[in-house]
């Protein structure tokens, strides 16, 4: 059995699907971190990858241009992230509970939108054209290398840019003037205050950046992923993404690496599934199941480090007592 | 601001809340419906009269699926009152229904004995499996939001497992369990409604969580928690007991509420996807206030709603999921502390200005004197 599992994870095919399935999260946990940084919770996630995903397959279909779907995704996820933030940061509905009207629309809601613009239910399944889907992007010379070729190439254009905004948002929060201020909101808002930068217009922005971020990531799941939109397209992509932000420290390097981990427990789920004598429900389970674990790891090395670090200090005050 | 005036206030941003949602969906309605008057009648006229009599099949229909509602609104209500964003109810809803159903199948017991043990064990359920995102919290400091949500998941597809692979009754067309047995029901309240004697258990666990919340020394903990958790930790409650017992409690009542609604509605466990009652009660409980007295009303509210799209999308074409946005409008409006923050602003200026009047009259009167 194990022999079974390991010939299989030791695969190319394996590592492909790995990074398959870790963009959409990518692009999610991506966004839990600037909104975070920024010192608000966005727990709309789900949602917004959601109606996005709705909104990019509905706009590639209207003009058969798949990039107009992606950037239609981006501009709906802009706009959800904004009512988030006009009810939480101006009306004062508390942040968690505005996501969570946000998850409604995003769960029973998109039917009734599907429904509105298209009369279809359910699913979009009979919209989708292969000009509509975001392309494959085959990479000349990593294409050719044994190997790493074939699990790195061949990937939407979108794994790209999700993995290349790692990069990016990381040079945002901390090699740009908006990054300081995004942070410094984050850290202590009153501080921030008192030197002149305008908390809630970093919120804002910060929010509607995790708004495009989440939009992209809705965008691969019904553009790429999926080849169409459903009912249960994004599946909890967006909490795990809030997980991920957790495990990964609320960096975006550290939260690339999580979200792989839960691309890696799926993977192998997907994998496992065919086998027999594995129930594929259990197998479905797993990468929350690796979650909550993973979380509570995190958690309990926090809980820890605080300790033995008030341990040391009282060791060091003691030794200047005496 | 008095608090008559405070109340007529709430009152009245609670209604602008619902005029709002209201107007929505009228808007989507006339985009979408082909007779959109008639579309409207069903929505919000048609679940209590239909053709100038009581609907009375339909108000019962609406009684009956608050039940659940109740439940899960009772627990946000709790959770959410220690200021912990629990929201693991759904998938304890889930897991209390079908744990309850298995004793319902497998344990035979006396007519009167077996329905309450179904929905003890199916609390027990609830309220166990709610220690896990509780202890992570108390103990390790892990968010509790994001692993009940994960919780959530890996609840419905081990009961999947356990429901498709282990107790699925192959001679069923669809994936379903064996039936219940008969003395596990929980009876009707009426014959040939959906109202069971639950909703009675539902309005009597209000009033149970009323008395705890308001009238006894952990109710007021939890309470005290939620409003300002440094100052009860520095007054010496154990903050961290205390939150574990709330999460619990919520745990109990959907876990509750889901063995209910899966003994009484049905007569074989057969869902296959979370219920979505977590969600509701949190609409719930947010429209009640966190007051668990409000709670029945505010589930009457939202089941009418429900009954009212259900009927829309039969008559009028209207898809019955209008209610999700409907209900995320309420709810955002509903939480909003700020909205028509202006109002209140004036209300408070006219009071102060009256009071002032009443205090300077008697005054002027004795300098005349």
């Amino acid at each position: 059995m194990l022999e079974q599992i390991l010939s299989m994870v030791f695969t190319t095919s394996f590592g492909y699907s790995i990074i398959r399935i870790t963009s959409p999260i990518l692009f999610a946990a991506l966004a839990a971190v600037v909104a975070e940084k920024a010192g608000v919770t966005n727990i709309g996630l789900e949602g917004i990858m959601m109606i996005s995903a709705l909104f990019g397959v509905l706009f590639a279909y209207w003009t058969s241009y798949w990039w107009v779907g992606v950037i239609g995704a981006m501009v709906v996820g802009v706009i959800l992230a904004l009512i988030i933030g006009i009810f939480a940061l101006k009306l004062k509905t508390d942040i968690i509970l505005a996501g969570i009207a946000i998850n409604l629309v995003g769960s029973g809601g998109t039917i009734f939108l599907l429904y509105l613009f298209t009369g279809l239910k359910g699913n979009t399944a009979s919209l989708t054209t292969p000009s509509m889907l975001t392309p494959k992007l085959n990479i000349p010379i990593l294409e050719s290398i044994p190997v790493i070729g074939p699990i790195f190439s061949g990937h939407s254009i979108l794994t790209y840019v999700a993995f290349l905004l790692v990069f990016l948002v990381w040079v945002l929060l901390y090699k740009t003037a908006l990054g300081l201020q995004i942070r410094a909101v984050g850290e202590n808002s009153h501080a921030a205050d008192s030197v002149g930068v305008s908390v809630l217009k970093i919120q804002y922005i910060a929010l509607g950046i995790s708004g495009a971020l989440s939009g992209l990531g809705g965008a691969y799941m019904s553009m790429y992923y999926s080849q169409s939109w459903n009912t249960g397209i994004v599946a909890g992509r967006g909490f795990i993404a809030l997980a991920a932000q957790a495990m990964g420290q609320g960096e975006p390097l550290g939260s690339m690496f999580a979200s792989l981990l839960f691309g890696f427990a799926s993977a192998l789920g997907n994998k496992m599934e065919g086998m027999q004598g594995f129930s594929s429900f259990l197998v479905a389970a797993v990468p929350y199941a690796v979650t909550i674990i993973g979380l509570v790891l995190y958690a309990s090395t926090q809980v820890r480090r605080v300790k033995k670090s008030r341990f040391m200090e009282k060791g060091k005050k003691e030794a200047e007592k005496s | 601001m008095g608090n008559k005036r405070m109340m007529r206030f709430e009152i009245l941003r609670g209604c602008a809340a619902i005029f709002i949602a209201i107007a929505v969906a009228f808007i989507f309605i006339l985009i979408c419906a082909d007779d959109p008057l008639n579309a409207l009648y069903c929505l919000l006229v048609r679940p209590v009269f239909n053709n100038g009599a009581l609907n009375i099949s339909s108000i019962y229909m609406i009684l009956a699926r608050m039940t659940p509602i109740i439940f899960t609104g009772l627990a946000v209500c709790v959770m959410f009152s220690a200021n912990q964003f629990n929201l693991a109810g759904e998938g304890t809803v889930m897991a209390g229904g079908f744990v309850a159903g298995l004793v319902g199948i497998y344990v035979p017991l006396a007519a009167g004995l077996h329905p309450v043990v179904c929905i003890l064990v199916g609390a027990a359920v609830g309220g166990a499996l709610m220690l896990i995102p509780a202890w992570a919290k108390v103990k390790l400091n892990a968010s509790e939001m994001v692993c009940s949500l994960m919780l959530n998941y890996v609840i419905l597809y081990v009961v999947m497992h356990f429901l498709s692979n282990v107790f699925a009754d192959r001679s069923q067309g669809s994936v379903q369990t064996y039936p219940y047995l008969e003395t596990a029901r929980v009876g009707k309240l009426i014959a040939g409604t959906e109202l069971t004697w639950g909703f009675l258990v539902a309005i009597a666990a209000t009033v149970l969580v009323a008395f705890f919340m308001f009238r006894t020394r952990w109710g007021y903990a939890i309470r005290m928690i939620g409003i300002n958790e440094s100052f009860s930790k520095y007054s010496g409650m154990k903050v961290g007991g205390i939150i574990v017992v709330s999460q619990v409690i919520g745990g109990v009542l959907s876990g509750m509420g889901g063995a209910i609604e899966v003994l009484g509605r049905y007569n074989a466990f057969l869902w296959k996807d979370l219920p979505g009652y977590g969600w509701t009660g949190i609409t719930v409980a947010i429209l009640a206030k966190n007051n668990p007295i409000a709670i029945p009303f505010a589930a009457l509210f939202i089941s009418y709603l429900n009954r009212g799209c259900e009927l829309m999308s039969i008559y009028a074409g209207v898809p019955a999921e209008m209610i999700d946005i409907i209900q995320a409008v309420i709810f955002l409006f509903f939480a909003a502390e700020q909205f028509m923050a202006k109002t209140r602003q004036k209300m408070v200026v006219k009071e102060a200005k009256e009071e002032l009047a009443k205090k300077t009259e008697p005054a002027a009167e004795g300098g005349n004197a």
